[in-house]
């Protein structure tokens, strides 16, 4: 890649080290209203992004033209930037001259699907849902085709290649009956657009739709609560930067200096797993070159590690754990690949014994929570449960609490795991106890 | 940004293909961004993004693609993929472009054309730590950010509309961290507008940085907050997310042409107690909502949405005016060229009423006195919202009690907006970010103090 190479040459002539970014992107995306369709939208992009490392301070920059003159633009901004920035000798280019890609046979697979029979295809999933029961209109429908691809390259040598194909469909329903209405939707992903199951998504949207149409509040109180393959994911995920390494270097994760002490209740097993190749997190490799792994987050309740890439590890004296994350936009952070919460010992009868509630919607996760202390509060629906049956439809509730006391709020974590909607979670069902609802 | 000659020919070609209606939006996006963490500069960042958004309409129809590249073949094949399906004898014919500059009503000084001003914003942002650190030892952590933007916007259209704007935004900001050794909480402040870094001479390192700790200490004293029904009396500036959420979305024709707003056919009604008059205005000089013209290409405008609680007004962009037959409002907005435009709202808040706060807090036997308020979201089928209360005090008896913590206030829209039954004098705007279907775009919300008689509070007691 010319570019590539007048970029690092560029980056070597100013006495610097660093690495490139290059991110492709090509997408469709449709939407149907009323029998036609309502937005059809194509792209293709490319963004180039550059960190420079001079005298142990860091510079990016970013560009998304590509002509010469934007590029050297791009490198001599990055150089500025580095001599604004603190020195960090933890921060440097990894010394790997290595060449990575990933498969796309397994990541980017093709199909034959022609754009006609994508329009199609969301003609139908808006037109079969508009004919069910109660349903007034179908609002927000899509489906979705996107291929990126990201190409690494440093002047230590490292060439890595990915490329990943995701494709989606999702829609959601308002259903009224009387003065009674909800808006409610399902969705699916996957590698393959001929994978799509539009008949399911249109079959689960509508029945979400008319279980929690006439869901009424219940009394607040504490409850025992369920969250279901969706939500607990979103809880987890929300609370995330507990195991931030990046964040710990920060000074801002509450969990900072509690590696190697108990956290949570001693059954709770929790990962990082890589290498789940079902899932839409999977990576054998890092944004730095790392190699990947299955890392153990909490064992038995035991908060293990972090998660680190070579700078916040070097801060730390420990060892990368493959979590580097990169955009061209962004400087080096730490993310979390996918989450796998080990089986537990309860059977689903156990579970669901007795009263609880399943929670199957949470809002306002993204400004009700604050990771930093743990607290949150958020808006929810679901079922009132008894001994496995949902005996009332529950709307217009609150959830609240403190995430890190409710680790150790755990009644019984079930054998059976699932995959969470966007395949980024493999998580079994968790009971946690007393948990404050607000109806 | 564009040569007239290429925008000329991709807009012949999708007349040519039988488009009603054909648009380009150029856009050059320069940033950059100064983040501080530990009393030192963590990193600076900047960048340019350059795109074009290509829009083809074929009666209520929209079409769009976008791409980094600038060259008329890549552009016009580009709308011949988006017009493969509907291919048809040309219905209209492409105007003359008459180029117009918009009148700047928030002009700039200090942009990022002219410098980016790295030591300055770095002492404002070290000023503010110094004096957040120094209001307490329990102050264990802060970050700072200031990210300055300059948007160059071009736009040709089929129906001879040439217009081009520049967008100067800059804000500001300060996060604290407050630990007593087991615990932590957060506060913080921001300040914004459109504008260049001359805005530090209206801004003050010394408010930034006490009003970011005094939040975390406040916080880190609070008690867990009741949970139920009960009367809350939400604060000035940020407070207007309510409105923002729980009415502004649903009044936007991206959800009314569909009919999955509760007011959809509501204009002319009584939808809110008649205390309340609300606005979303565009024209606000260097107001962090304001525009000159929208992302069409049409000058904004100040807009009458609820008059002594009498819906007036819904929020029209191009497409959304043809679906609802309803007047075009200047308020088409886009994030980027990467997203078509939709309805968005500018400057959008509550105006001032007359009564006074601590009226509001004696009228409470128990309650909630919600000074400053989060994020938060709408569904807008239902009107159903959700959003956070970042500082909030229990009230008992008429007097506020003690600081609360981890509380979100739900409602309906149309519920919420007959429960308000008292507007303050005490008015504010505060900046912000709303994502909607064409992206995240700057928004103002604002308001007086308000008192609402019922609403669900979720608190972890």
């Amino acid at each position: 890649m010319e570019a590539a190479e007048r970029i690092l040459q560029w980056i070597t002539e100013a006495g610097a080290t660093g690495d490139l970014m290059v991110a492709e992107g090509a997408s469709l995306s449709l939407k149907a209203r009323d029998g036609d369709l309502e937005e059809h939208k194509v792209s293709s992009s490319q963004v180039f992004g550059i960190r420079v490392i001079k005298d142990d301070k860091a510079g990016v920059a970013y560009s998304e033209a590509s002509d010469n003159a934007a590029l050297r633009l791009m490198v001599d901004q990055a150089l500025t930037n580095a001599s604004y920035a603190r020195r960090d000798a933890n921060e440097q280019v990894p010394d790997k001259a290595i060449t990575l890609a990933t498969d796309d046979n397994l990541l980017a697979p093709t199909d034959d699907v022609s754009v006609e029979e994508k329009i199609d295809t969301v003609l139908r999933l808006e037109r079969e849902l508009a004919a069910r029961d109660k349903v007034k209109n179908v609002p927000y429908n899509s489906v979705s085709d996107v291929t990126a691809a990201q190409r690494i390259f440093s002047t230590a040598g490292l060439k890595a290649t990915s490329r990943v194909r995701a494709c989606f469909s999702q829609a959601a329903a308002l259903v009224e009956d009387g003065d009674k209405n909800v808006m409610e939707g399902w969705g699916q992903g996957a590698r393959r657009f001929d994978e799509l199951d539009i008949d399911n998504i249109v079959e689960t949207a509508h029945a979400n739709c008319l279980a929690l149409l006439h869901g009424e509040a219940v009394p607040t109180g504490h409850y025992d609560v369920i969250f279901d393959a969706q939500c607990q994911p979103t809880m987890f995920s929300t609370f995330s930067m507990m195991f931030s390494g990046k964040a710990a270097k920060d000074g801002i994760n509450p969990m900072r200096d509690k590696v190697g002490e108990d956290i949570a209740d001693a059954r709770l097993n929790l990962f990082d797993s890589p290498l789940l190749d079902d899932g839409f997190g999977y990576a054998l490799f890092d944004d730095e070159g790392s190699p990947t792994a299955r890392t153990p987050l909490i064992a038995n309740g035991n908060l293990e590690t972090l998660i680190h890439n070579s700078a916040t590890a070097a801060h730390f004296g420990l060892q990368t754990t493959g979590n580097g994350a990169r955009s061209p936009r962004s400087t080096l952070e730490v993310q979390l690949h996918q989450f796998e919460i080990g089986p537990g010992d309860a059977e689903d009868d156990a579970i669901t014994s007795g009263e609880y509630l399943e929670l199957t919607d949470l809002t306002g996760t993204h400004s009700g929570a604050n990771p930093v202390a743990g607290d949150f509060s958020f808006g929810a629906s679901g079922f009132l449960c008894r001994d496995g049956e949902r005996i009332q439809p529950v709307r217009n509730i609150t959830v609240a609490g403190n995430f890190y006391e409710m680790l150790n709020k755990i009644g019984l974590i079930g054998q059976t795991r699932y995959w969470d909607m966007n395949r980024h979670a493999f998580m079994p069902r968790i009971r946690f106890s007393d948990v404050a609802i607000s109806g | 940004m564009l040569d007239t000659s290429i925008a000329r020919s991709v807009i012949d070609h999708a007349i040519s293909l039988g488009a009603d209606f054909a648009e380009l939006f150029i856009e050059r996006n320069q940033i950059n961004n100064i983040s501080t963490l530990s009393s030192e500069v963590q990193a600076v960042q900047s960048g340019i993004d350059f795109g074009i958004g290509v829009r083809v309409v074929y009666g209520t129809k929209v079409l769009y693609g976008y791409t980094n590249r600038t060259e008329s073949d890549e552009l016009c094949r580009i709308v011949t993929e988006l017009s493969a399906m509907d291919l048809r004898d040309p219905e209209t014919a492409v105007a003359r472009f008459d180029f117009s500059t918009p009148n700047d009503i928030h002009h700039a000084e200090q942009t990022l054309t002219k410098g980016s001003e790295v030591e300055s914003k770095v002492e404002y942002l070290l000023k503010a730590d110094r004096v957040a650190r120094a209001a307490s030892n329990m102050i264990s952590q802060t970050r700072g950010g200031c990210l300055q933007r300059e948007q160059s916007v071009e736009i040709f259209t089929s129906e001879g509309l040439h217009a081009s704007d520049i967008r100067n935004y800059i804000r500001a900001s300060l996060s604290a961290i407050a630990s007593n050794g087991s615990e932590q909480a957060t506060g913080s402040f921001n300040d914004g507008g459109l504008i260049g870094w001359e805005i530090h001479e209206a801004i003050d390192p010394e408010k930034t940085g006490s009003e970011a700790s005094r939040q975390a200490l406040v916080n880190l004293s609070a008690k867990a907050c009741p949970s139920g029904r009960m009367p809350v009396v939400i604060g000035p500036g940020f407070g207007g997310v309510i409105f923002h959420e729980a009415c502004g979305h649903l009044l936007e024709t991206t959800s009314v042409a569909k009919k999955a707003s509760v007011f959809h056919d509501k204009l002319g009604e009584l939808i809110a107690n008649p205390v309340v008059n609300a606005v979303d205005d565009g024209t606000m000089a260097k107001e962090w909502g304001s525009i000159n013209i929208d992302d069409e290409g049409m000058p904004t405008q100040r807009t009458q949405l609820i008059e002594n609680g009498q819906l007036t007004n819904f929020l029209a962009d191009r497409v959304g005016a043809e679906q609802t037959g309803y007047d075009r409002t200047g308020s088409g907005r886009r994030q980027s060229y990467k997203f078509a435009p939709a309805s968005r709202m500018r400057n959008t808040f509550i105006e001032p009423g007359d009564a006074k706060l601590d009226d509001m807090i004696t009228s409470i036997d128990r309650g909630i006195y919600a000074s400053h308020m989060g994020g938060g979201s709408v569904q807008p089928g239902t009107g159903e919202f959700n959003f956070a209360v970042t500082e909030g005090y229990y009230v008992e008896n008429g007097k506020v009690q003690y600081p609360v913590k981890a509380a979100t206030l739900i409602s309906t829209g149309p519920a919420v907006l007959k429960e308000i039954s008292m507007v303050g004098n005490d008015f504010a705007l505060a900046c912000g970010m709303c994502g909607s279907v064409s992206g995240a775009v700057p928004t103002t919300v604002g308001q007086p103090s308000l008192k609402v008689d019922d609403i669900l509070v979720g608190g972890n007691a």
